[in-house]
Protein backbone atom coordinates (compact mmCIF):
# COMPACT_ATOMS: atom_id res chain seq x y z
CA UNK A 1 0.00 0.00 0.00
CA UNK A 2 2.75 2.45 1.01
CA UNK A 3 4.67 1.49 -2.11
CA UNK A 4 1.61 2.24 -4.24
CA UNK A 5 1.17 5.68 -2.64
CA UNK A 6 4.87 6.44 -3.16
CA UNK A 7 4.63 5.36 -6.78
CA UNK A 8 1.57 7.55 -7.39
CA UNK A 9 3.13 10.59 -5.74
CA UNK A 10 6.36 10.11 -7.66
CA UNK A 11 4.48 9.94 -10.95
CA UNK A 12 2.73 13.20 -10.02
CA UNK A 13 6.06 14.74 -9.07
CA UNK A 14 7.52 13.85 -12.47
CA UNK A 15 4.50 15.29 -14.21
CA UNK A 16 4.83 18.62 -12.37
CA UNK A 17 8.59 18.72 -12.93
CA UNK A 18 7.93 18.25 -16.62
CA UNK A 19 5.34 21.03 -16.72
CA UNK A 20 7.59 23.46 -14.83
CA UNK A 21 10.73 22.30 -16.74
CA UNK A 22 13.12 24.39 -14.69
CA UNK A 23 16.54 24.44 -16.33
CA UNK A 24 19.11 23.85 -13.60
CA UNK A 25 21.72 21.60 -15.19
CA UNK A 26 23.43 22.58 -18.43
CA UNK A 27 26.01 20.56 -20.30
CA UNK A 28 28.51 22.48 -22.35
CA UNK A 29 30.30 20.33 -24.90
CA UNK A 30 33.19 22.75 -24.89
CA UNK A 31 35.49 20.61 -27.04
CA UNK A 32 35.34 17.35 -28.93
CA UNK A 33 39.09 16.98 -28.90
CA UNK A 34 40.22 14.11 -26.72
CA UNK A 35 43.54 12.76 -25.50
CA UNK A 36 42.18 9.21 -25.30
CA UNK A 37 40.61 6.88 -27.79
CA UNK A 38 38.29 4.85 -25.57
CA UNK A 39 36.76 1.68 -26.93
CA UNK A 40 33.29 2.61 -25.71
CA UNK A 41 33.16 6.27 -26.69
CA UNK A 42 29.64 7.26 -27.64
CA UNK A 43 30.71 10.55 -29.13
CA UNK A 44 33.43 9.19 -31.37
CA UNK A 45 35.73 11.93 -30.10
CA UNK A 46 39.22 12.07 -31.52
CA UNK A 47 42.56 13.81 -31.10
CA UNK A 48 41.84 15.85 -34.19
CA UNK A 49 38.21 16.76 -33.99
CA UNK A 50 36.51 18.12 -37.09
CA UNK A 51 35.10 20.84 -34.83
CA UNK A 52 36.97 23.79 -33.40
CA UNK A 53 36.47 24.30 -29.66
CA UNK A 54 33.49 26.58 -29.12
CA UNK A 55 34.73 30.11 -28.32
CA UNK A 56 33.93 31.02 -24.72
CA UNK A 57 32.25 34.25 -25.81
CA UNK A 58 29.74 32.30 -27.92
CA UNK A 59 28.80 30.08 -25.01
CA UNK A 60 28.53 33.02 -22.61
CA UNK A 61 26.24 34.88 -25.01
CA UNK A 62 23.88 31.90 -24.89
CA UNK A 63 24.20 31.64 -21.12
CA UNK A 64 23.29 35.30 -20.77
CA UNK A 65 19.89 34.66 -22.34
CA UNK A 66 18.82 32.62 -19.29
CA UNK A 67 16.34 34.73 -17.35
CA UNK A 68 15.74 32.55 -14.32
CA UNK A 69 18.63 30.82 -12.54
CA UNK A 70 17.86 28.47 -9.65
CA UNK A 71 20.23 28.44 -6.67
CA UNK A 72 22.30 25.45 -7.71
CA UNK A 73 22.31 25.97 -11.44
CA UNK A 74 25.30 23.95 -12.58
CA UNK A 75 27.13 24.18 -15.89
CA UNK A 76 28.84 20.87 -16.62
CA UNK A 77 31.91 21.13 -18.83
CA UNK A 78 32.20 18.03 -20.93
CA UNK A 79 33.78 16.92 -24.16
CA UNK A 80 35.92 15.37 -25.50
CA UNK A 81 38.30 16.13 -22.69
CA UNK A 82 37.62 19.61 -21.25
CA UNK A 83 41.16 19.92 -19.87
CA UNK A 84 42.50 20.19 -23.40
CA UNK A 85 41.11 23.72 -23.47
CA UNK A 86 43.77 26.21 -22.47
CA UNK A 87 41.17 28.66 -21.21
CA UNK A 88 39.36 26.27 -18.88
CA UNK A 89 40.07 28.43 -15.82
CA UNK A 90 38.71 31.53 -17.53
CA UNK A 91 35.64 29.56 -18.61
CA UNK A 92 34.98 28.62 -15.00
CA UNK A 93 35.46 32.12 -13.65
CA UNK A 94 33.15 33.63 -16.26
CA UNK A 95 30.43 31.12 -15.39
CA UNK A 96 30.77 31.95 -11.68
CA UNK A 97 30.60 35.68 -12.45
CA UNK A 98 27.11 35.00 -13.79
CA UNK A 99 25.96 33.50 -10.51
CA UNK A 100 26.15 29.90 -11.70
CA UNK A 101 28.12 26.93 -10.47
CA UNK A 102 30.33 24.81 -12.68
CA UNK A 103 31.69 21.31 -12.72
CA UNK A 104 33.58 19.00 -15.04
CA UNK A 105 33.70 15.44 -16.32
CA UNK A 106 37.26 14.35 -17.04
CA UNK A 107 39.32 11.27 -17.80
CA UNK A 108 41.93 12.60 -15.36
CA UNK A 109 44.87 12.25 -17.75
CA UNK A 110 45.87 15.94 -17.44
CA UNK A 111 44.69 16.41 -13.88
CA UNK A 112 47.72 17.16 -11.73
CA UNK A 113 48.20 19.25 -8.60
CA UNK A 114 48.71 22.48 -10.52
CA UNK A 115 45.52 21.91 -12.51
CA UNK A 116 43.59 20.95 -9.38
CA UNK A 117 44.53 24.20 -7.66
CA UNK A 118 43.79 26.31 -10.73
CA UNK A 119 40.31 24.83 -11.13
CA UNK A 120 39.43 25.15 -7.45
CA UNK A 121 40.61 28.76 -7.54
CA UNK A 122 38.27 29.31 -10.48
CA UNK A 123 35.32 28.06 -8.45
CA UNK A 124 34.87 24.48 -9.64
CA UNK A 125 32.42 22.82 -7.27
CA UNK A 126 31.86 19.31 -8.56
CA UNK A 127 33.96 16.82 -10.44
CA UNK A 128 33.60 13.37 -11.93
CA UNK A 129 36.39 11.05 -13.00
CA UNK A 130 35.90 7.92 -15.05
CA UNK A 131 37.44 4.79 -13.63
CA UNK A 132 36.56 1.70 -15.61
CA UNK A 133 38.21 -0.97 -13.58
CA UNK A 134 41.48 -1.84 -11.94
CA UNK A 135 44.67 -1.21 -13.87
CA UNK A 136 44.37 -3.79 -16.64
CA UNK A 137 40.68 -3.44 -17.40
CA UNK A 138 40.70 0.35 -17.10
CA UNK A 139 43.66 0.71 -19.45
CA UNK A 140 42.04 -1.74 -21.88
CA UNK A 141 38.81 0.26 -22.12
CA UNK A 142 40.65 3.59 -22.13
CA UNK A 143 43.03 2.24 -24.74
CA UNK A 144 46.02 3.78 -22.97
CA UNK A 145 48.61 2.06 -20.77
CA UNK A 146 49.10 5.10 -18.52
CA UNK A 147 45.48 5.94 -18.02
CA UNK A 148 44.96 4.12 -14.71
CA UNK A 149 48.09 5.57 -13.11
CA UNK A 150 46.98 9.08 -14.08
CA UNK A 151 43.42 8.79 -12.84
CA UNK A 152 44.67 7.16 -9.65
CA UNK A 153 46.66 10.32 -8.87
CA UNK A 154 43.78 12.55 -9.93
CA UNK A 155 41.43 10.77 -7.52
CA UNK A 156 43.91 11.37 -4.69
CA UNK A 157 43.78 15.10 -5.39
CA UNK A 158 40.01 15.26 -5.66
CA UNK A 159 39.26 13.39 -2.43
CA UNK A 160 41.35 15.73 -0.34
CA UNK A 161 39.31 18.78 -1.30
CA UNK A 162 36.32 19.29 1.04
CA UNK A 163 34.93 21.85 -1.39
CA UNK A 164 34.36 19.39 -4.22
CA UNK A 165 31.25 17.30 -4.67
CA UNK A 166 33.24 14.52 -6.24
CA UNK A 167 32.33 11.10 -7.56
CA UNK A 168 33.74 8.30 -9.67
CA UNK A 169 31.84 6.67 -12.51
CA UNK A 170 32.42 3.23 -13.94
CA UNK A 171 31.16 1.76 -17.18
CA UNK A 172 30.50 -1.85 -16.30
CA UNK A 173 31.39 -4.30 -19.04
CA UNK A 174 32.32 -7.96 -19.49
CA UNK A 175 35.94 -7.35 -18.51
CA UNK A 176 35.38 -5.48 -15.25
CA UNK A 177 32.10 -6.92 -13.98
CA UNK A 178 33.84 -9.57 -11.92
CA UNK A 179 36.18 -7.09 -10.28
CA UNK A 180 33.48 -4.74 -8.93
CA UNK A 181 34.14 -5.86 -5.32
CA UNK A 182 37.84 -5.09 -5.79
CA UNK A 183 37.09 -1.67 -7.29
CA UNK A 184 34.80 -1.03 -4.34
CA UNK A 185 37.64 -1.76 -1.90
CA UNK A 186 40.05 0.33 -3.94
CA UNK A 187 37.70 3.34 -3.86
CA UNK A 188 37.06 2.94 -0.14
CA UNK A 189 40.80 2.89 0.50
CA UNK A 190 41.25 6.02 -1.57
CA UNK A 191 38.62 7.84 0.50
CA UNK A 192 36.14 8.22 -2.34
CA UNK A 193 32.63 8.89 -1.06
CA UNK A 194 30.44 8.38 -4.13
CA UNK A 195 30.48 5.84 -6.96
CA UNK A 196 28.08 5.62 -9.91
CA UNK A 197 27.87 2.62 -12.18
CA UNK A 198 26.72 2.61 -15.79
CA UNK A 199 26.31 0.20 -18.58
CA UNK A 200 27.52 1.07 -22.05
CA UNK A 201 25.13 2.35 -24.69
CA UNK A 202 25.47 0.61 -28.06
CA UNK A 203 26.32 3.76 -30.01
CA UNK A 204 29.47 5.29 -31.49
CA UNK A 205 32.61 3.13 -31.36
CA UNK A 206 30.99 0.89 -28.75
CA UNK A 207 28.89 -0.97 -31.31
CA UNK A 208 32.01 -2.69 -32.64
CA UNK A 209 32.92 -4.57 -29.49
CA UNK A 210 30.80 -7.33 -27.92
CA UNK A 211 33.01 -7.37 -24.79
CA UNK A 212 31.53 -4.04 -23.77
CA UNK A 213 28.01 -5.29 -23.20
CA UNK A 214 26.79 -7.22 -20.20
CA UNK A 215 24.72 -10.35 -20.54
CA UNK A 216 21.33 -10.25 -18.84
CA UNK A 217 22.72 -12.30 -15.97
CA UNK A 218 25.76 -10.05 -15.57
CA UNK A 219 23.51 -7.01 -15.53
CA UNK A 220 21.39 -8.53 -12.77
CA UNK A 221 24.55 -9.42 -10.82
CA UNK A 222 25.71 -5.80 -11.15
CA UNK A 223 22.46 -4.49 -9.68
CA UNK A 224 22.57 -7.13 -6.92
CA UNK A 225 26.07 -5.97 -6.13
CA UNK A 226 24.97 -2.32 -5.92
CA UNK A 227 21.95 -3.22 -3.78
CA UNK A 228 24.09 -5.23 -1.36
CA UNK A 229 26.81 -2.61 -1.07
CA UNK A 230 24.26 0.14 -0.42
CA UNK A 231 23.19 -1.75 2.69
CA UNK A 232 26.71 -1.37 4.11
CA UNK A 233 26.50 2.45 4.04
CA UNK A 234 30.24 2.77 3.52
CA UNK A 235 30.08 4.40 0.13
CA UNK A 236 27.32 6.25 -1.73
CA UNK A 237 27.11 3.69 -4.49
CA UNK A 238 24.31 3.83 -7.02
CA UNK A 239 23.19 2.77 -10.47
CA UNK A 240 23.16 5.75 -12.84
CA UNK A 241 19.93 7.36 -14.02
CA UNK A 242 20.33 5.70 -17.42
CA UNK A 243 17.29 3.44 -17.32
CA UNK A 244 14.31 1.98 -15.50
CA UNK A 245 15.15 -1.16 -13.55
CA UNK A 246 11.74 -2.35 -12.33
CA UNK A 247 11.83 -4.06 -8.94
CA UNK A 248 15.39 -2.85 -8.36
CA UNK A 249 14.42 0.85 -8.50
CA UNK A 250 14.32 1.42 -4.74
CA UNK A 251 17.35 -0.80 -4.11
CA UNK A 252 19.96 0.78 -6.37
CA UNK A 253 19.22 4.52 -6.30
CA UNK A 254 18.14 7.25 -3.90
CA UNK A 255 14.97 7.97 -5.86
CA UNK A 256 13.04 6.41 -8.72
CA UNK A 257 13.95 6.53 -12.39
CA UNK A 258 13.33 9.90 -13.98
CA UNK A 259 15.00 10.86 -17.24
CA UNK A 260 15.29 14.64 -16.82
CA UNK A 261 16.70 15.29 -20.29
CA UNK A 262 14.92 18.37 -21.65
CA UNK A 263 13.05 18.74 -18.35
CA UNK A 264 15.83 20.01 -16.09
CA UNK A 265 18.84 19.13 -18.23
CA UNK A 266 19.85 21.10 -21.30
CA UNK A 267 22.99 21.28 -23.38
CA UNK A 268 24.91 23.42 -25.77
CA UNK A 269 26.79 21.13 -28.08
CA UNK A 270 30.02 21.71 -29.95
CA UNK A 271 28.34 23.03 -33.11
CA UNK A 272 25.98 25.27 -31.14
CA UNK A 273 23.09 22.80 -31.19
CA UNK A 274 20.67 23.12 -28.29
CA UNK A 275 19.69 19.79 -26.82
CA UNK A 276 19.82 17.83 -23.54
CA UNK A 277 22.39 15.20 -22.52
CA UNK A 278 25.22 15.06 -25.08
CA UNK A 279 24.80 11.31 -25.67
CA UNK A 280 21.27 11.80 -26.98
CA UNK A 281 20.84 11.39 -30.72
CA UNK A 282 21.79 14.67 -32.36
CA UNK A 283 18.63 14.64 -34.45
CA UNK A 284 16.77 15.69 -31.27
CA UNK A 285 18.46 19.12 -31.34
CA UNK A 286 15.89 21.86 -30.77
CA UNK A 287 17.75 24.82 -32.17
CA UNK A 288 21.18 26.39 -32.42
CA UNK A 289 22.72 29.20 -30.40
CA UNK A 290 24.14 30.72 -33.57
CA UNK A 291 20.66 31.51 -34.86
CA UNK A 292 18.27 31.12 -31.92
CA UNK A 293 17.82 32.58 -28.46
CA UNK A 294 18.91 29.74 -26.20
CA UNK A 295 16.47 30.35 -23.34
CA UNK A 296 13.55 30.94 -25.66
CA UNK A 297 14.22 27.54 -27.21
CA UNK A 298 14.39 25.98 -23.75
CA UNK A 299 11.11 27.55 -22.74
CA UNK A 300 9.11 26.91 -25.89
CA UNK A 301 10.50 23.81 -27.63
CA UNK A 302 11.64 20.41 -26.32
CA UNK A 303 8.26 18.83 -27.02
CA UNK A 304 9.80 15.40 -27.73
CA UNK A 305 11.51 15.49 -24.33
CA UNK A 306 8.51 16.67 -22.33
CA UNK A 307 5.92 14.46 -23.93
CA UNK A 308 7.37 10.98 -24.37
CA UNK A 309 4.23 9.41 -25.82
CA UNK A 310 6.11 8.93 -29.10
CA UNK A 311 8.23 6.29 -27.36
CA UNK A 312 5.19 4.00 -27.10
CA UNK A 313 6.46 1.97 -29.98
CA UNK A 314 8.41 -1.23 -30.50
CA UNK A 315 8.79 -3.17 -27.27
CA UNK A 316 7.56 -0.17 -25.24
CA UNK A 317 4.20 -0.17 -27.02
CA UNK A 318 2.39 -2.62 -24.78
CA UNK A 319 4.73 -2.61 -21.77
CA UNK A 320 2.96 -2.77 -18.41
CA UNK A 321 5.69 -0.63 -16.78
CA UNK A 322 5.45 2.19 -19.31
CA UNK A 323 3.97 4.71 -16.81
CA UNK A 324 7.09 4.51 -14.67
CA UNK A 325 9.63 4.02 -17.43
CA UNK A 326 8.31 6.23 -20.26
CA UNK A 327 10.60 4.75 -22.85
CA UNK A 328 13.74 4.50 -20.71
CA UNK A 329 16.50 7.14 -21.01
CA UNK A 330 16.24 9.44 -24.01
CA UNK A 331 19.75 8.42 -25.05
CA UNK A 332 18.46 4.95 -25.87
CA UNK A 333 16.54 6.30 -28.87
CA UNK A 334 18.77 6.56 -31.89
CA UNK A 335 18.49 6.18 -35.64
CA UNK A 336 14.94 5.57 -36.84
CA UNK A 337 13.66 5.59 -33.23
CA UNK A 338 11.34 2.69 -33.88
CA UNK A 339 12.52 0.81 -30.83
CA UNK A 340 14.44 1.47 -27.64
CA UNK A 341 18.11 0.40 -27.94
CA UNK A 342 18.18 -1.24 -24.52
CA UNK A 343 15.43 -2.14 -22.08
CA UNK A 344 17.03 -2.67 -18.67
CA UNK A 345 13.77 -3.95 -17.26
CA UNK A 346 13.55 -6.69 -19.88
CA UNK A 347 17.16 -7.63 -19.31
CA UNK A 348 16.41 -8.14 -15.63
CA UNK A 349 13.21 -10.05 -16.26
CA UNK A 350 15.00 -12.29 -18.74
CA UNK A 351 17.83 -12.86 -16.28
CA UNK A 352 15.36 -13.92 -13.59
CA UNK A 353 13.60 -16.25 -16.01
CA UNK A 354 17.00 -17.71 -16.93
CA UNK B 1 3.79 29.87 -9.46
CA UNK B 2 1.08 27.36 -8.44
CA UNK B 3 3.00 24.59 -10.14
CA UNK B 4 6.19 25.57 -8.32
CA UNK B 5 4.32 25.46 -5.02
CA UNK B 6 2.94 22.00 -5.79
CA UNK B 7 6.36 20.90 -6.96
CA UNK B 8 8.03 21.86 -3.70
CA UNK B 9 5.25 20.37 -1.61
CA UNK B 10 5.22 17.00 -3.34
CA UNK B 11 8.98 16.81 -3.57
CA UNK B 12 9.40 17.79 0.05
CA UNK B 13 6.70 15.63 1.57
CA UNK B 14 7.03 12.47 -0.45
CA UNK B 15 10.69 11.68 -0.31
CA UNK B 16 13.60 13.99 0.31
CA UNK B 17 14.99 17.21 -1.05
CA UNK B 18 17.37 14.98 -3.00
CA UNK B 19 14.62 14.73 -5.59
CA UNK B 20 15.73 18.13 -6.82
CA UNK B 21 19.42 17.33 -6.61
CA UNK B 22 20.47 14.86 -9.24
CA UNK B 23 23.23 14.05 -11.65
CA UNK B 24 22.72 13.41 -15.32
CA UNK B 25 23.93 10.02 -16.54
CA UNK B 26 27.17 11.28 -17.98
CA UNK B 27 27.43 14.41 -15.90
CA UNK B 28 28.75 15.32 -12.48
CA UNK B 29 26.89 15.64 -9.22
CA UNK B 30 25.19 18.99 -8.71
CA UNK B 31 27.38 21.52 -6.97
CA UNK B 32 25.60 22.13 -3.68
CA UNK B 33 28.68 23.08 -1.69
CA UNK B 34 29.61 26.40 -0.20
CA UNK B 35 32.51 28.60 -1.11
CA UNK B 36 33.60 32.19 -0.84
CA UNK B 37 35.12 34.38 -3.50
CA UNK B 38 38.06 36.04 -1.78
CA UNK B 39 39.56 38.98 -3.64
CA UNK B 40 42.02 41.54 -2.48
CA UNK B 41 45.07 43.66 -2.95
CA UNK B 42 48.45 43.38 -1.27
CA UNK B 43 50.59 46.49 -0.80
CA UNK B 44 53.80 47.49 0.88
CA UNK B 45 53.14 49.15 4.24
CA UNK B 46 56.20 51.35 3.72
CA UNK B 47 55.64 52.60 0.18
CA UNK B 48 51.94 51.90 -0.40
CA UNK B 49 52.88 50.26 -3.68
CA UNK B 50 51.22 46.99 -4.78
CA UNK B 51 53.38 43.88 -4.47
CA UNK B 52 53.61 41.23 -7.14
CA UNK B 53 54.24 37.53 -6.47
CA UNK B 54 52.89 37.24 -2.93
CA UNK B 55 51.55 33.77 -2.23
CA UNK B 56 48.06 33.79 -0.71
CA UNK B 57 46.91 30.50 0.78
CA UNK B 58 44.23 29.25 3.18
CA UNK B 59 45.55 27.42 6.26
CA UNK B 60 45.90 23.66 5.94
CA UNK B 61 44.92 23.62 2.30
CA UNK B 62 46.86 23.05 -0.92
CA UNK B 63 45.04 25.90 -2.65
CA UNK B 64 47.13 28.98 -3.33
CA UNK B 65 47.20 31.98 -5.60
CA UNK B 66 49.78 34.66 -6.36
CA UNK B 67 49.28 38.41 -6.58
CA UNK B 68 49.63 39.94 -10.03
CA UNK B 69 51.64 43.02 -11.01
CA UNK B 70 48.94 45.25 -9.48
CA UNK B 71 48.99 43.32 -6.20
CA UNK B 72 45.58 41.79 -6.90
CA UNK B 73 44.49 38.25 -6.23
CA UNK B 74 41.21 36.40 -6.51
CA UNK B 75 40.14 32.84 -5.75
CA UNK B 76 37.24 30.75 -4.51
CA UNK B 77 37.86 28.83 -1.32
CA UNK B 78 35.89 26.44 0.83
CA UNK B 79 33.50 28.33 3.11
CA UNK B 80 34.01 27.62 6.78
CA UNK B 81 33.70 29.77 9.83
CA UNK B 82 36.89 31.71 10.29
CA UNK B 83 38.94 31.35 7.14
CA UNK B 84 42.63 31.65 7.88
CA UNK B 85 44.73 33.19 5.11
CA UNK B 86 48.50 33.47 4.96
CA UNK B 87 50.27 36.09 2.82
CA UNK B 88 53.82 35.04 2.14
CA UNK B 89 56.70 36.45 0.13
CA UNK B 90 58.16 33.39 -1.55
CA UNK B 91 60.20 34.92 -4.37
CA UNK B 92 63.05 36.05 -2.16
CA UNK B 93 63.98 39.65 -2.97
CA UNK B 94 62.75 39.61 -6.55
CA UNK B 95 59.85 41.98 -5.73
CA UNK B 96 61.28 43.28 -2.46
CA UNK B 97 61.45 41.39 0.82
CA UNK B 98 58.32 41.29 2.98
CA UNK B 99 57.33 39.65 6.25
CA UNK B 100 54.66 36.96 6.29
CA UNK B 101 51.23 38.02 7.52
CA UNK B 102 48.23 35.95 8.67
CA UNK B 103 44.64 37.05 8.82
CA UNK B 104 41.32 35.47 9.76
CA UNK B 105 38.19 36.23 7.74
CA UNK B 106 34.91 35.92 9.58
CA UNK B 107 32.44 36.15 6.78
CA UNK B 108 29.04 34.74 6.02
CA UNK B 109 28.79 36.35 2.61
CA UNK B 110 29.66 34.72 -0.68
CA UNK B 111 32.22 37.36 -1.57
CA UNK B 112 34.80 39.27 0.45
CA UNK B 113 37.48 41.84 -0.38
CA UNK B 114 40.61 42.24 1.73
CA UNK B 115 43.29 44.93 1.81
CA UNK B 116 46.62 43.69 3.13
CA UNK B 117 49.70 45.74 3.96
CA UNK B 118 52.95 43.87 4.40
CA UNK B 119 55.90 45.07 6.48
CA UNK B 120 59.37 45.04 5.05
CA UNK B 121 61.58 42.26 6.34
Amino acid sequence: MIQLIKQTVFRKFKQIETEVHELNYLFWECTTRCNLNCLHCGSDCAKDSKFQDMPLADFLAALDTIESKPAHFTVVLTGGEPLLRKDIETCGREIRKRGMRWSMVSNGLLYDKEMHIKLLNAGMGALTFSLDGLQESHNWLRNNKNSFAKVDLAIDLAVCSPRLNFDVVTCVNKRNVTELPEIYKYLLNKGVKAWRLFTIVPIGRATENEDLFLTNQQFKETLDFIANMRKLNQLDIKFSCEGFVGKYESKVRDSGFFCRAGINIGSILIDGSISACPNIDRSFAQGNIYKDNFYQIWQTKFEAFRNREWTKTGECKNCSDYKDCQGNGMHFWHGNKENVLTCHNHKLKNAILG
Amino acid sequence: MTKNWKRNLIGGLSFTSMLFIFQACYGTPHDVGYDVLVEGIVKSKTTGQPIKGIKVAPYNDMQQVFTDENGNFSFYIFAENGIGLRFEDVDSTQNGGFATKDTILNTFTSQVFVNIDLDNK
